[in-house]
Order: structure tokens, then C-alpha cells, then sequence
């Protein structure tokens, strides 16, 4: 019984200490922190919040790009502005962003030097005891405590995996140990304690970047990152070993990166079924923000391969294309974002003559950001009297030249087994 | 002296035709009258037409709504006739003729005649019909993803079958309302032949479109044939159910067909959002042995696909510059 008591003063001990600790750090720190507001010109309310940082003594914040999106698409309809510890207001200018890994640096007027957030020089170690800062749903700042639990593996672009709670409006706001340094920015949460966080190296490379050669135009500098992006993300695709997998008769590529996941499903069920279904489905759960109802950087590949065993061939064919009713996009995006697809088909076979498929490909534009696309593929094989295969892929913001070498990839891939 | 007067209605149809060889003719709605018109608004003793021994005069016997001259005004009485002469009496018309009045050239029969009646052969109305019901059947049959009965299948084939015999019968209608010959056999069995021409139609479009690229044209051009066959359909319904110039015949199939088309052109049109991100392709599927034309490679299928880049630029240069 003693020991049961003392153990619990102990926990209790620590936990006051963790929050002692916590309150040191936010009464520190509160000068350099504020609310990041958008305000909608028209109607001069403000149309999204989120956190920032200061991480100069001159002034330059630090913020998520999703917090800013809105001035960085549309300048003429927003304006930023911040909100400090003691309620003062003023106007934030844009300097630079990085959309890929959603950070951005705005800037306000300083009189004098001002308190600022150190940034880590190392990264934490797992297990190690994090704070996490930001204003959620606009109800003040407060503080989080939560724990490091490292890179988050299915990422193509890194992200921490922090075992907290990270609420919307504390998007930007930094994440620091506890000697105060900034290790992690706010950025995304998958529900109950678990928060993403960019790691703070990516911060880093921004602000020395931007303090060499400030950008000179920011959809310029969003473009060439999308494509820098792009065509790293394709690289690793491609360069990538592609293992060959069985689903039912057919074989299918899927590749062996940690960020591409992959799920099945079949109606082997279902016993009035008159044609039997085994369906995978590889992608890229994570995608790049540009605006509200844009978003690029996805990549999806569907398999379906169809058996029917007591159907005539032509009852067969009639259902399989009752079965291509809906091909779209993976991404979502807008009028004002893309065109509309162009579409081309033609019955097409890989060099190994294993398959031939009705092949369709398309590919829309990017209006503001010229030489990315949208693409998607569908092909569907016509060889076989009661057996099909149905291969699809669909990629997001990529140039034409990655488009169309992993769709030589692709349908050279898939093929009959 | 002979004379003929013909009843017509308004719009010139005939309605009656009678030859007379008196000196006086009376025309009104009373029982002694030489014609006999029950029209309300003619009088018993409406009209008189005499020959005076060289010329047929016009009498108006003091009638209460008068006649006249064809559709003016011009009152009729003493008029002094000319053949094909239209004269009103109350809401009827009569029109005179003379014995000589020249007729239209004739009419060579159409050798689609003998085609035309091979339609209606009760063998062959019987073996299109049922041809037309199968093919509906088993389409539908084809179409159901799960297991069908025979009655599950019997019914809407029935009512497809039917809903488009409504069609002729209309014609036919329309054609015995009009003071023609109904023939409603004739245009069944026509009907029915072009509803499998149709359906053959399909049958080879399903064929180009699968066997050609989206860079060959052929596709497009095969969308012709439907119109083409519903023109025909048309043309030979108005041949069958009514006595038209050729011209006419050809304006009211070609109504009808551009009414047909550019109907569902329209609702389709209408339907259309202005942006869509839906990209729209070719699916038709058909089994392998219907697949005639070679496969292209795989290079060749991408390095094609670089024209689609290229139009997808230039939609969003263009809807850039009209921004700016």
C-alpha cells in the first residue's frame, strides 16, 4: 500500500512538473507567437485562421502555407494579418512559401529588436517529451504536451509523427522541446493524439533560402516547386524496383516505395455473382495543398480483373464495359485551376504481346501553372473470351515528360499471367 | 356545258365531286338544291349558277351571309365563272371546274412499290416484328447483371415492341383523318424494317468504334447512318400515308428527322455543364473476334498522347488570356 502511494506522488510529481514546465515555456515564449488571420477584403471578416511564429528579431514569421493559401492564389481578394499576445492587429506581407511541405514565411513592421524562437540544430529522439503551440478554434493560445515518435514512414515528404493533439487553428503554430527550440511546425492531424508536424530542417532551408534570394514572384516559386517536386516524386517511382503481383489470371505492377500503399478487395462472397471480382488498389494517401478545392500531387493505380466461367461472350463484354461507367481524376480541382481533359484511345499491347487492351489516356492542363498536368490512363484488356482485366493510374501535377514515361511503365507492366 | 362543282373543306381537300349537265344548278342547304350542303351558316336556297348559253353565271339568292369569291371578299353574285373558280358560301367552299380543266401529269409508280408491299406481307410484318422483339430481348438480356427469368425478360420487350408500333399507328391515323388511305399494315411492316435497320446501324457502329483510334475519323462519320435510316423511315411514311410533291416529302422527312436529333442534340446540349472534370472517351468493348485492326505499341500510344498536351496548353493559354 505505501509503495502504491508513493508511486502515485511520484506521477503526480512529474505531471506537475511537465505542466510547470509547460507554463515557463508559454509565458516565454508568448511575445513571438500569434494568430495568423486571413481577412476577406470585401467583407472584412476573416476567413481562416492559424497559428505563426516569429523566427527573426526583424520580424519574419513563420506560418503553414494552408494558412495563407488564399493571399498566395488570389492577392487582390485577401489581406494578412496577425494577432499578438496583447490583441494588437496589424498587416502581414507575404515573402515566401514552400508549398510541397506547406510552410510559409510572412513579415510584420518592427519598431525594436524583438524576441524570436530559436530553431534546433538537431532532431529529437523518440520518446522525447514535445510542446506543441497554437490557437485552436480561436479560443487563445495554448499549450499541447505530447511525444516524439519519428518520421512518419508512408510520407514521400517527411513528416513527424507526434503522438498529441494537433486541432485545426494550430496549424502553424511551432512545436518545441524543452529548452524552447523549435523542432516541428503544425500541419495536419488523423484524429484522436495523432498530429503531423513539417520537420524543422525544412523550415530552415526555407528561411536561408529566402534570406540569399528572396523570391521574386510567389506562383512563380510555387511552379518551379511543384515541378522540382514532381519530377523527384516520378524519379523515385521509376527508379524504384516494380514487383510484379498476381490478382486472379493477370499480373500487376506495384511499387515498392513505403509511401505507395496498397488495398484489395473481391466478392468471392457473394455465391449470385455472375462474374467473380478481385480489385487492388495502390496509392499515395498524402497530397499537396494549393487551394481549397486544389490539390495535386496524388497518385492512385487500380486493378480489376473479372472471371466468368458460366456467362456467353458477348453477355460477358456487355457487362465488363457496364463496368467503365466512371473514370476520374484523383485530384480535386477546379474550373479555375484546370481545363477539361483531352482524351485519346486505341488498341494497344506491350512489347511483349502478353495483353491487348483498349487503352485511354487523357491529360488536362494546369491554368496557373504552366507545364504540370493531370493525367489518367485506363486500359482494358480484349483478348480474352471471358476473362478481363481492367488497369488504371491516375497522377497529379506532373510535366508531360513524367507523364508519359510512367505510362510506358505502366502499360508495359501489365500483362496476362 | 357540262360542269363539275367539288366540295372541299379549308384547306382544299376534297370532299365531294358531282357532274352536271343542266342549265341550272342550286346549291344550299335545302332538300331541293342540286347540292346539298349542311353547313349552318349556308341558307336553304343559298346560290344559283346558270348557263346562259355561253357562259355559267353566278347567282346569290339573297342570302344571309352571301358568297364569294374564294377566300377574299369580293362578292360573288353575277360573277361570271372561270374554270377552277372557289367560291365561299357561309364556312363551306365549292369549287368549279370545267369539263377540259387540265389535271396534273401522272405519277410513275415508285418501284419501291413492290418493296413497299413485300413490307406489309403479313409473313414478313410477322418475321420483322418478331426479328425486332428478340433482338430487343436479348439485348436486355445481356444488359441485366444478375440471373433473369424468361417473364422478367418478356415484359419489357413486349412494351419496347409496342411503344414503338405507336409510331405507324399514328401515321396511319393521321393519314385516314386526312381523307387518305390509312394502309396502317404498310406502315408497320416499314417501320419495323427500319427499326432492325437501326439496330443493325448500332451493331456496326459498336464495330468502327471499336476497331478505330480516336485519331481516325471513321468514328464520327458512322454517327451519320442512324439519321440517314430515319430520314428514309420518314420519307416512306409520308410516301405510304399521303399524297405529297416530292418536295414536300422530302421537307417533312427532313423535319421530322432533324426534330428527332436535334431534339435529343438539344436535351443533351441542355444537360451539359459548361465545366466538367469527367473526361469523356470511347468504351465500347466488344468480344476478341470482333476486333479486326492490329494493336499499336505502347511507344506509339504515348508518343501520340503528345497532341493532347498540346491542346491541353493551348485551352489554358486561352482561358488565361480571356482572364487577363
Amino acid at each position: 500500500m505505501k509503495r502504491f502511494i508513493a508511486l502515485t506522488f511520484l506521477l503526480l510529481c512529474t505531471n506537475v512538473f511537465a505542466e510547470e514546465q509547460a507554463e515557463v515555456i508559454f509565458k516565454q515564449l508568448a511575445p513571438s507567437l500569434y494568430q495568423i488571420r486571413l481577412i476577406d477584403k470585401a467583407s472584412g471578416e476573416k476567413s481562416s485562421i492559424g497559428s505563426g511564429f516569429q523566427i527573426t528579431s526583424d520580424g519574419v514569421i513563420a506560418t503553414n502555407y494552408h494558412v495563407i493559401s488564399g493571399y498566395a492564389r488570389h492577392p487582390e481578394k485577401y489581406r494578412i494579418e496577425y494577432l499578438d499576445h496583447n490583441g494588437q492587429k496589424a498587416i502581414l506581407s507575404l515573402e515566401s512559401v514552400d508549398v510541397i511541405n506547406d510552410l510559409a514565411l510572412v513579415k510584420r513592421e518592427v519598431e525594436q529588436e524583438m524576441p524570436y524562437f530559436k530553431i534546433a540544430q538537431g532532431t529529437p529522439t523518440k520518446g522525447e517529451e514535445l510542446y506543441s503551440l497554437g490557437n485552436p478554434h480561436d479560443l487563445g493560445m495554448i499549450v499541447v504536451p505530447g511525444t516524439y515518435n519519428g518520421l512518419k514512414k508512408e510520407s514521400f515528404n517527411d513528416r513527424i509523427h507526434f503522438t498529441g493533439s494537433v486541432n485545426s487553428g494550430m496549424s502553424g503554430g511551432p512545436v518545441v522541446n524543452k529548452f524552447a527550440e523549435v523542432v516541428g511546425i503544425n500541419v495536419a492531424t488523423s484524429g484522436n493524439q495523432i498530429g503531423f508536424l513539417v520537420p524543422h530542417g525544412k523550415l530552415k532551408a526555407l528561411f536561408n533560402a529566402y534570406e540569399i534570394n528572396p523570391p521574386k514572384s510567389i506562383p512563380f516559386q510555387m511552379m518551379s516547386q511543384l515541378n522540382a517536386n514532381q519530377m523527384n516524386l516520378v524519379d523515385t517511382l521509376l527508379e524504384n524496383e516494380w514487383q510484379m503481383k498476381r490478382l486472379g489470371q493477370s499480373l500487376i505492377p506495384t511499387i515498392d516505395v513505403p509511401f505507395v500503399r496498397c488495398w484489395g478487395e473481391s466478392n468471392a462472397d457473394k455465391s449470385d455473382a455472375l462474374i467473380m471480382i478481385a480489385a487492388a488498389n495502390c496509392s499515395i494517401e498524402e497530397n499537396t495543398y494549393i487551394s481549397n478545392n486544389f490539390f495535386t500531387g496524388s497518385l492512385e493505380m487500380d486493378f480489376r480483373f473479372m472471371d466468368a466461367k458460366e456467362l456467353s461472350d458477348t453477355k460477358f463484354y456487355r457487362l465488363y464495359q457496364s463496368q467503365i461507367a466512371r473514370v476520374s481524376a484523383g485530384n480535386k480541382a477546379g474550373k479555375d485551376d484546370v481545363t477539361e481533359f483531352h482524351c485519346q484511345h486505341d488498341t494497344v499491347t506491350p512489347t511483349s504481346h502478353a495483353i491487348t487492351n483498349k487503352s485511354v489516356f487523357c491529360t488536362r492542363a494546369y491554368k496557373d501553372f504552366p507545364s504540370l498536368y493531370d493525367v489518367l490512363y485506363l486500359g482494358m484488356s480484349v483478348d480474352r473470351n471471358r476473362q478481363a482485366l481492367i488497369s488504371h493510374f491516375t497522377i497529379s501535377g506532373v510535366s508531360q515528360e513524367s507523364a508519359q514515361e510512367f505510362t510506358k511503365k505502366f502499360v508495359e507492366a501489365v500483362s496476362w499471367n | 356545258m357540262e360542269l363539275i362543282i367539288e366540295e372541299i373543306n379549308r384547306g382544299h381537300k376534297l370532299i365531294g365531286r358531282q357532274r352536271f349537265s343542266q342549265a341550272t344548278i342550286n346549291i344550299g342547304r335545302g332538300y331541293q338544291s342540286d347540292i346539298i350542303l349542311s353547313d349552318p351558316h349556308v341558307c336553304p336556297n343559298h346560290l344559283t349558277i346558270e348557263f346562259d348559253g355561253e357562259h355559267w353565271l353566278v347567282k346569290d339568292n339573297n342570302s344571309i351571309n352571301g358568297s364569294f369569291l374564294g377566300e377574299g371578299k369580293k362578292v360573288a353574285d353575277g360573277h361570271r365563272l372561270s374554270s377552277g373558280d372557289v367560291i365561299t358560301l357561309g364556312k363551306s367552299q365549292i369549287r368549279v371546274v370545267f369539263p377540259h380543266h387540265p389535271v396534273a401529269e401522272s405519277i410513275t409508280l415508285s418501284p419501291f412499290e413492290d418493296l413497299i408491299n413485300l413490307a406489309k406481307h403479313p409473313v414478313a410484318l410477322a418475321a420483322n416484328i418478331c426479328l425486332f422483339a428478340l433482338i430487343t430481348g436479348w439485348l436486355i438480356y445481356l444488359g441485366n447483371p444478375r440471373e433473369v427469368n424468361f417473364t422478367q425478360l418478356l415484359v419489357p420487350t413486349v412494351g419496347t415492341t409496342i411503344m414503338l408500333a405507336i409510331w405507324p399507328a399514328l401515321v396511319a391515323l393521321i393519314s385516314h383523318l386526312t381523307k387518305h388511305d390509312a394502309r396502317a399494315f404498310t406502315q408497320l411492316g416499314i417501320c419495323f424494317v427500319f427499326f432492325n435497320l437501326t439496330l443493325l446501324s448500332d451493331f456496326i457502329e459498336a464495330i468502327v468504334k471499336f476497331n478505330t483510334s480516336s485519331h481516325m475519323p471513321l468514328a464520327a462519320l458512322i454517327t451519320i447512318l442512324p439519321i440517314a435510316i430515319a430520314f428514309c423511315m420518314f420519307w416512306l411514311n409520308c410516301y405510304v400515308g399521303f399524297h405529297m410533291s416530292k418536295k414536300k416529302r422530302i421537307v417533312v422527312a427532313g423535319t421530322l428527322t432533324s426534330l428527332l436529333f436535334g431534339g435529343s442534340f438539344l436535351i443533351q446540349m441542355s444537360k451539359q455543364p459548361e465545366f466538367t472534370t469527367k473526361p469523356k472517351f470511347d468504351t465500347t468493348l466488344m468480344t476478341p473476334s470482333f476486333l479486326f485492326t492490329p494493336a499499336s505499341s505502347v511507344d506509339t500510344f504515348v508518343e501520340q498522347s503528345a497532341k493532347l498536351f498540346e491542346q491541353a496548353d493551348k485551352e489554358a493559354k486561352e482561358a488565361k488570356e480571356k482572364k487577363d
